[in-house]
Parts: structure tokens; C-alpha cells; sequence
């Protein structure tokens, strides 16, 4: 191994507490102080990209304790990349098991959303699906095509209505409290221009979609809708998740499904 | 002066509509590449408006030259595609690492300066030089912490990088001061050593003092205006150099457009009293 090698693997583990490895190229005793700045520095940038990919946890939680959480989590999950706006998505999992969060079980939910909501802000630019591609499609057309989700497109399903309290938590006075209603709710996070879009979804609207994204007919996302919620106005729920800009285009179902 | 550029600024998304409005002989703005490498969204929309405007300058913070392995392939490919599409009048990236053990590390770290690094490092300048097939310009950097083993002075090691891999200077006349402050030497002398003709950038910044350590310790914080030793610095080395391409760089504690505007009117009147005596 390179010196250079092994000064850099001795300055990776100093940053982490152990600096006994460093001494060789440590010139005297006010150098170690002064390693304080750069794990400080490497601290700071992982808690700022946290902070700014979870912004709703800010709100729920406060900034400082959302940092300190970020600390700990960059311990064992450090950045792999320099785009940090790519850091954090095992964030929304580590919550789950995060002692101190324990009494939040609210908080990973909340989390998924955020992570979802940064995915579709950089997600690939496509014009989306518009509501008269739809109107020229035929009843036969209905049962050999289906509709490709916009890139930007995120299906999200809870089992409590942690949707809700995301939306909630979005209002500049939102300090009010956290209140989770627990009747399931989905949602769709997407971003048919450059403005990120979400839409609360039912059980039939998040099963349209999941079928969609699985390459299934239109018919046989239908289906898929009714059975999931027999009572759901079908006609009116594809125009509605177009308005929305949840589809990229009309397609052929994908071969290995139907 | 290359492409007309004179005084420019650090741009973040807050000010895109600000750069968009602003008026300005020479102005061009420098972004971090790291943070536009995404498929698509409001932020690269942002920023390809400005650069249709302006000229652009892609400054790395990350791909970690000072490496003892070649810059991430992924990461050059990302970078060349931003280079495509912005056509940016400047590349530059820093004297630093910041990748371990498959781990990115968010800060521009330290190596000794032997000879067996220098050739490291002019072998990864060079690989960056030719997946973007353009020269690029790389800084000085701050430093915090006195190493042993260095064979080289930083000077030393910059001009005989620039001549074994072709690349330009960027000369970050804050770091050279903080750097000075905090191991010891004088910055007037180390920015006397930089050789004039390969110096294709100037970046000026704040910096403030370490808040366990107190002013024996400066930190190159980017969070605070230019300080006055750092303006003078610059002066004299315009003097000796003439002017180039120099920008205000914030990154924190983000002031209003018009307080950096009024930072970068300075810049501007320095280099337009050098091109008067040019």
C-alpha cells in the first residue's frame, strides 16, 4: 500500500475517533485538536443534506433533534456520493429502529414521504399524459393498452393516514400537534412540469396505479381498482390521476403480464 | 481577460430569478457540479436559464483528485454530461480528497505533499483533463492541520502539477490566507511562489474563527463577506498578475443578491483599474 494510502485510510478512521493511526504524520501535540474541524465539517455535511431532504421532519420533530439523529445515522451509513441530494434513503428505515424515535412511529412514514417527494423534484423532464390522448382511446383499445407512470411518479400506501399528517405538517401553522388517523391512505407524489404534485389516494385509485406501473392493461387495472374498493367511480378516477399528471404516455402492456 | 469574464458570484437556487435580473459587465457565476447531477427537475432548469445568460463555471467539490486511486468513473461520466450541456467557461476542482474505502467523505481533507503524490495526482488531473477533453483549473486549499512528510511546498507541488498535467491554477487568495494564519507561514510569500501564467481564477471568501479554538484557528467558512486582509492580498496579487476571472464565493448564511452584487462591484473595480494600467 501507498503511503498516500495509508495516510488516507489512518485520516478516515481519525475522523471517526481513533487517531492513534495518524501519529506518524502528526507534526506535534496541537494537531490532533485540530481534527476536530474536520469531522465537525464532515458532520455538518451530512446532517445539512439530511435536513434538506426531510424537510417535513424538521417540522415535525425541530431542526436541532433531526440533526443530531442525522449524526448518528451517517455513522453507519456514510454518503457513497459526492451529489448528497442522494443521501438518505436508508434514512426513512433507520427512523423505524431508531430508539430515541420510538415514541414517534409516525416519524419513518413521514420520512418515506419526503424521500418520495425529492425522487420526483429529480426525476427525468416528460411532458405528461393529457386528458385527450385518453378521450381518443377506444373500449377495445381500454383492454390491449396500458399508461406508463410519469418518471416523477412515487406510489406510496399506509397503513394509517400518515398522508394526511405530511399534508398537515406542510402548513406554516402547523405546530398545532401531531394527530395520525388510522384509516389507511395512499398517495402520489409526482411532477408533471417543474412544480412537485402530490394526490391522496384510496385503496382503488393506489391499486389503478399499481397495476399501471406493472405493465397491465387499462381494463385490467380497472379490474384491479373495483376489486380493491367496489365502490369507486371508475370512469371518473383515470381522467382525475391524468389531471394530475401521474402518466408519461399510452402503451402496450408489457408481454409479460396481461 | 478569458471570454470577458471579470468579477462573478457563487450562485444558489434562491437567487436563480436574482442572476436571471441582474446587470453586469463580465459577470458569470459559478455553481457546484455535484449538486445538478440529477435527470431532471427545477434546479438543472434553473440553471440552464442562468447559463443562457451568463457565463457558467462547474466547480467540483467532490470528485477527490488527491485520491490514491483514479477519480470515480460515474462521477466523471455525471460531470462530463453537465460540461456538454452548460459549455461552461471555466472547469476547476480542488488540491483535496474526500473518498474512502468506497465511503464519501462532505470536505476537501489534507495528504502530504511527497513526490509519490504528486505523480498520483497529476496522473488523476490528467484523466479528469481527458474525459472532459478540456483543461481544468485546481485550488489551493485550506489548511487546518500541520502534517509531516510533505517533500514539497505547496507552491512547489502546484506549479509542478500544472506542468506535469497541463492544468490551470485556481488561486483561492482566502485559503492561501487562512492556510498561512493557521500553520504558520506568510501568505504574501506564498502567493508571490504561484507561478503568474498558469493562474486562470481567483476565489475570494470570509472566513471566521473556530469556535473551540478562537482565532488561533480560521475556518474557510464561505458564511461571512471578504475579510479586509484578504482584500489587499488580492490587490497586490492583480498587481503582480493582471486580472483574471475572480469570484465571490458563499455558501452559507446566504446574504441578499444585492449585498453579494455589492462585493462583486469590488472585484469588478479592481480588475478594471488593472486592465487601465495593462
Amino acid at each position: 500500500m501507498s503511503e498516500l494510502a495509508r495516510f488516507q485510510s489512518a485520516f478516515a478512521e481519525a475522523l471517526t475517533g481513533d487517531a492513534a493511526g495518524l501519529a506518524p504524520w502528526l507534526a506535534d501535540a496541537s494537531a490532533e485538536p485540530r481534527l476536530a474541524v474536520y469531522r465537525n465539517t464532515v458532520a455538518k455535511g451530512c446532517a445539512d443534506a439530511v435536513a434538506a431532504q426531510f424537510p417535513t421532519l424538521v417540522r415535525g420533530v425541530g431542526e436541532a433533534w433531526l440533526r443530531d439523529a442525522a449524526v448518528i445515522f451517517a455513522r453507519g451509513h456514510p454518503p457513497v456520493s459526492a451529489s448528497l441530494a442522494d443521501y438518505g434513503a436508508a434514512f426513512p428505515g433507520w427512523l423505524a429502529d431508531f430508539p430515541p424515535a420510538a415514541d414517534m412511529p409516525w416519524l419513518p412514514g413521514l420520512a418515506r414521504i419526503d424521500w418520495a417527494w425529492r425522487a420526483a423534484l429529480f426525476a427525468e423532464d416528460r411532458p405528461a399524459l393529457t386528458a385527450r390522448a385518453f378521450t381518443a382511446l377506444t373500449p377495445e383499445d381500454h383492454a390491449s393498452l396500458g399508461a406508463e407512470l410519469h418518471p416523477a411518479a412515487q406510489l406510496l400506501w399506509f397503513d394509517d393516514g400518515t398522508p394526511s399528517l405530511w399534508q398537515a405538517l406542510q402548513a406554516d401553522d402547523a405546530a398545532a400537534g401531531i394527530e395520525l388517523s388510522p384509516a389507511p391512505e395512499g398517495l402520489l407524489v409526482t411532477r408533471p412540469e417543474l412544480t412537485v404534485l402530490t394526490l391522496p389516494l384510496g385503496s382503488g385509485g393506489h391499486a389503478f396505479l399499481a397495476a399501471c406501473r406493472a405493465g397491465r392493461s387499462l381494463a385490467a387495472a380497472g379490474e384491479a381498482a373495483l376489486a380493491a374498493q367496489p365502490d369507486l367511480a371508475l370512469a371518473a378516477l383515470f381522467p382525475h390521476l391524468i389531471g394530475a399528471g401521474a402518466f408519461a404516455r399510452i402503451q402496450t402492456p408489457r408481454s409479460d403480464v396481461s | 481577460m478569458r471570454q470577458g469574464l471579470t468579477a462573478g458570484l457563487s450562485l444558489k437556487p434562491p437567487h436563480f430569478a436574482d442572476a436571471l435580473a441582474a446587470p453586469g459587465e463580465g459577470l458569470w457565476f459559478e455553481v457546484h457540479p455535484e449538486n445538478y447531477m440529477a435527470a431532471g427537475g427545477p434546479r438543472l432548469a434553473g440553471l440552464a436559464a442562468v447559463a443562457e445568460r451568463w457565463p457558467i463555471s462547474l466547480h467540483g467539490v467532490g470528485l477527490s483528485l488527491a485520491s490514491d486511486a483514479p477519480p470515480d468513473a460515474d462521477h466523471l461520466a455525471d460531470l462530463r454530461r453537465l460540461v456538454d450541456r452548460f459549455r461552461p467557461a471555466l472547469v476547476s476542482e480542488h488540491l483535496a480528497w474526500s473518498r474512502s474505502g468506497g465511503s464519501y467523505l462532505p470536505d476537501l481533507l489534507p495528504f502530504p505533499r511527497s513526490r509519490a503524490a504528486l505523480a498520483r495526482i497529476s496522473d488523476n488531473v490528467a484523466r479528469m483533463q481527458d474525459a472532459l477533453d478540456r483543461p481544468v483549473l485546481i485550488e489551493n486549499p485550506a489548511l487546518y492541520l500541520p502534517l509531516q512528510g510533505h517533500e514539497l511546498q505547496e507552491t512547489e507541488f502546484l506549479a509542478e502539477l500544472t506542468q506535469r498535467s497541463g492544468c490551470g491554477l485556481l488561486v483561492d487568495v482566502n485559503n492561501a490566507f487562512v492556510s498561512a494564519h493557521n500553520l504558520g507561514y506568510s501568505a504574501e510569500a506564498y502567493l508571490a511562489a504561484l507561478p503568474a501564467a498558469a493562474i486562470g481564477e481567483i476565489h475570494l471568501a470570509g472566513h471566521s474563527a473556530d469556535l473551540g479554538l478562537g482565532e488561533a484557528l480560521l475556518i474557510d467558512s464561505h458564511d461571512a463577506p471578504v475579510a479586509e486582509p484578504v482584500w489587499r492580498l488580492y490587490e497586490q496579487l492583480i498587481a503582480r498578475i493582471g486580472p483574471r476571472p475572480t469570484l465571490i464565493e458563499r455558501d452559507d448564511n446566504l446574504p441578499p443578491f444585492a449585498a453579494l452584487m455589492a462585493e462583486r462591484a469590488r472585484a469588478h473595480a479592481v480588475l478594471a483599474r488593472e486592465v487601465e494600467h495593462v
